[in-house]
């Protein structure tokens, strides 16, 4: 008997602005392609987050819905201990904001982070609106070696501490604010501005936070659907530079 | 055409005030439902003579000052009105009643967060405490906007859609929900008593609407010629803004049962090579409700996803959309995001075949498709916009 991987998706009705339920459906639908058992819980406002969980993913949403999901998180505590019991986290937008140390209100005042990623998050200039384009590190992830495409659309400049890595590195949009970096990394915690979703637009990040969960490598599995949505995005974003 | 409008107003920027002076009715404003609204309430209206109300969704400033520059002089005026622009066209036009049926996620690339709208509405409402307000108790987030004024009439309008208004809208409490009522234990706010109340009943492919008056009047809607929950809903929220401006009620619903398409919506219409009923959906909350009034599997239907600016750049809502009702057929997926639909199809367990150009005489479409006599096209603006001109202008080989 393989083990179910256990997925918790936090607070989908204040983190979702953005179509990320995608991500969970993508999680999902790979892990079937892969034969691993996966199950879902959908976490609401209100009731307990679990602190076993093998993957956490935490989506974007608008000022006030951010500012009540940090709240929650910090009074249940559940999600630090998961990630200390060695859970992957993938966090998104609002929900990678979340993660960091501070990030501003609705009113522009610094609001207290989770503090499980080291990053701080203030104002970009203008707002970031657009196709995303990075690459991921040599450095990162064995398992994520594609280029990384989806959608950006925030507010947030996002400041990377000496504790975590960049994610990937900005070729065409915004990122995290400072010119090259996109997202950030510590261990098995993700976070990052691709919408999209992310896990639909890239499957190799889904297969390694599957990977992580199963502790197993698993190879690529490719989709032609998949495959010609990444092409047609990429070839837009070159067209359009 | 609204070219009109954007000159009147370089000549006069006052344009919009010069030209309301009291003859407006009515402004209709809602992410979804704006058009068919109107021009629900101004063909119930017609009934006391000619209306001046745009015939194209034209929505902007421009658009109101062409609907009334180009109505029957002196004409009573029942406009629509996009969400973002209607605090200023209140403010300029002065109209007797207004109607906020619903706000939800629309084009997050350009629009503002849905919070913040209602934080513009609220203000507007505030500042305009003259108007009549008729706006929907069932949306939390559009009942925020309204509850500052006294004027006001509260329907039960529905809503099908609560993935925008999960919390409070003030205090970022999570709202309790059964299934008619909602409330916020952080602030105490609820759903207001409404005065109209709408009852939609579906069973074995037959429906009936019923709008319900304060005084439990019953008006039957199930002759509406617009279909869906939404429009009866629709039909509704204007039966109680004929019902404050002093109309026929049993009229206006006969008059308004004589819509059948709205501005290319629900047309039935040659498309190159194929005879489709045009269907437009902009955004989540729309598409979830259009679902339901397709006909059931294994009909095959085509669907068009665009993302250029009037859709909204960014598609991601695709996976807002419960597409999974659609499965047991085969979905054409088309339009320049037809890949991301595709993709979406593909999670869902739908069928889908790609199709750039599913009306070209030689498109590669499957024999289910080419068997029925017309077939549903649910496109996104720009799709739909295309294909509607096409078939006026009768450019499209048939």
């Amino acid at each position: 008997m393989s083990k179910t991987v256990k997925i918790a998706s936090i607070y989908p009705t204040l983190l979702g602005t953005y179509g990320d339920g995608g991500n969970v459906a993508a999680l999902r639908h790979i892990a079937a392609l892969h034969g691993i058992t996966v199950s879902v819980e959908e976490v609401s406002p209100g009731n307990k987050v679990p602190a076993n969980a093998d993957i956490y993913v935490l989506g974007g949403g608008e000022d006030t819905a951010q500012s009540a999901a940090a709240a929650a998180l910090h009074a249940s505590g559940a999600l630090a201990e998961g990630v200390k019991n060695g859970a992957a986290v993938l966090s998104i937008c609002a929900g990678y904001q979340i993660l960091g140390h501070t990030f501003l209100d609705a009113e522009g005042k610094p609001s207290a982070g989770l503090g499980l990623l080291d990053v701080t998050t203030d104002r970009l200039e203008k707002r970031a609106v657009g196709e995303l384009v990075a690459h991921p590190l040599s450095s990162g992830p064995a398992g994520i070696s594609a280029v990384l495409t989806g959608y950006e659309n925030h507010g947030g400049f996002t400041h990377l501490g000496s504790g975590v890595e960049p994610f990937a590195s900005v070729t065409s949009g915004i990122g995290n604010g400072d010119g090259t970096t996109e997202g950030a990394i510590n261990g098995r915690v993700i976070g990052t501005y691709l919408h999209g979703p992310c896990l639909v637009r890239n499957p190799q990040v889904a297969e390694q936070l599957l990977s992580w969960a199963i502790d197993r490598k698993l190879e690529h599995i490719v989709e032609a659907e998949v495959e010609a949505l990444r092409k047609e995005r990429l070839d837009f974003v070159t067209k359009n530079r | 055409m609204i070219i009109g409008g954007t000159v009147a107003l370089k000549l006069s920027p006052h344009a919009l005030e010069d030209l309301a002076q009291g003859r407006v009715a009515a402004l209709v404003s809602a992410t979804n439902g704006k058009t068919s609204t109107t021009r629900l309430l101004a063909t119930a209206m017609s009934q006391g003579g000619p209306i001046a109300s745009p015939t194209t969704g034209a929505n902007m400033t421009e658009g109101a000052v062409w609907a009334l520059a180009t109505g029957a002089p002196g004409a009573q005026a029942v406009l629509e009105v996009d969400e973002a622009y209607l605090p200023r066209i209140v403010k300029e036009t002065k109209p007797k009643v207004v109607l906020l049926a619903n706000l939800s996620r629309d084009q997050l690339d350009r629009m503002s967060e849905v919070a913040m709208l209602a934080r513009k509405w609220r203000k507007m409402i505030e500042e305009n405490p003259e108007v009549l307000i008729i706006a929907n108790a069932d949306d939390p987030i559009v009942v925020f906007a309204a509850e500052k004024t006294k004027k006001i009439v509260w329907v039960s309008a529905g809503q099908a859609w609560t993935a925008d208004s999960s919390v409070c809208p003030e205090c970022g409490t999570l709202l309790s929900r059964d299934e008619k009522t909602w409330s916020c234990s952080g602030c105490g706010r609820k759903r207001p008593t409404p005065s109209w109340n709408f009852e939609w009943k579906a069973a074995q492919g037959k429906t009936t609407a019923t709008a319900i008056s304060p005084t439990g009047e019953k008006f039957d809607l199930s002759d509406l010629n617009l279909p869906g929950r939404f429009n009866a809903s629709n039909a509704t929220m204007a039966l109680a803004a004929c019902s404050e401006l002093g109309y026929n009620l049993p009229k206006a619903v006969e008059l308004m049962s004589t819509v059948s398409a709205v501005s290319g919506r629900y047309a039935v219409v040659q498309s190159g090579a194929l005879k489709v009923r045009l269907l437009l959906a902009k955004n989540p909350a729309g598409w979830s409700e259009l679902l339901d009034i397709m006909p059931p599997a294994p009909t095959p239907v085509i669907v068009m996803i665009n993302s250029n600016s009037a859709d909204g750049r960014d598609p991601s809502w695709l996976w807002d959309v419960p597409f999974e009702r659609l499965a047991g057929r085969t979905v054409i997926a088309s339009g320049n995001r037809r890949r991301d639909l595709a993709v979406r199809l593909l999670h869902a367990g739908v069928d889908s075949v790609v199709v750039e150009d599913p009306f070209a005489p030689d498109a590669d479409l499957p024999d289910s498709v080419r068997a029925i006599d017309v077939i549903d096209c649910a496109a996104t603006y720009t799709a739909f916009q295309k294909i509607r001109v096409g078939a006026l202008e009768g450019e499209v080989d048939a």
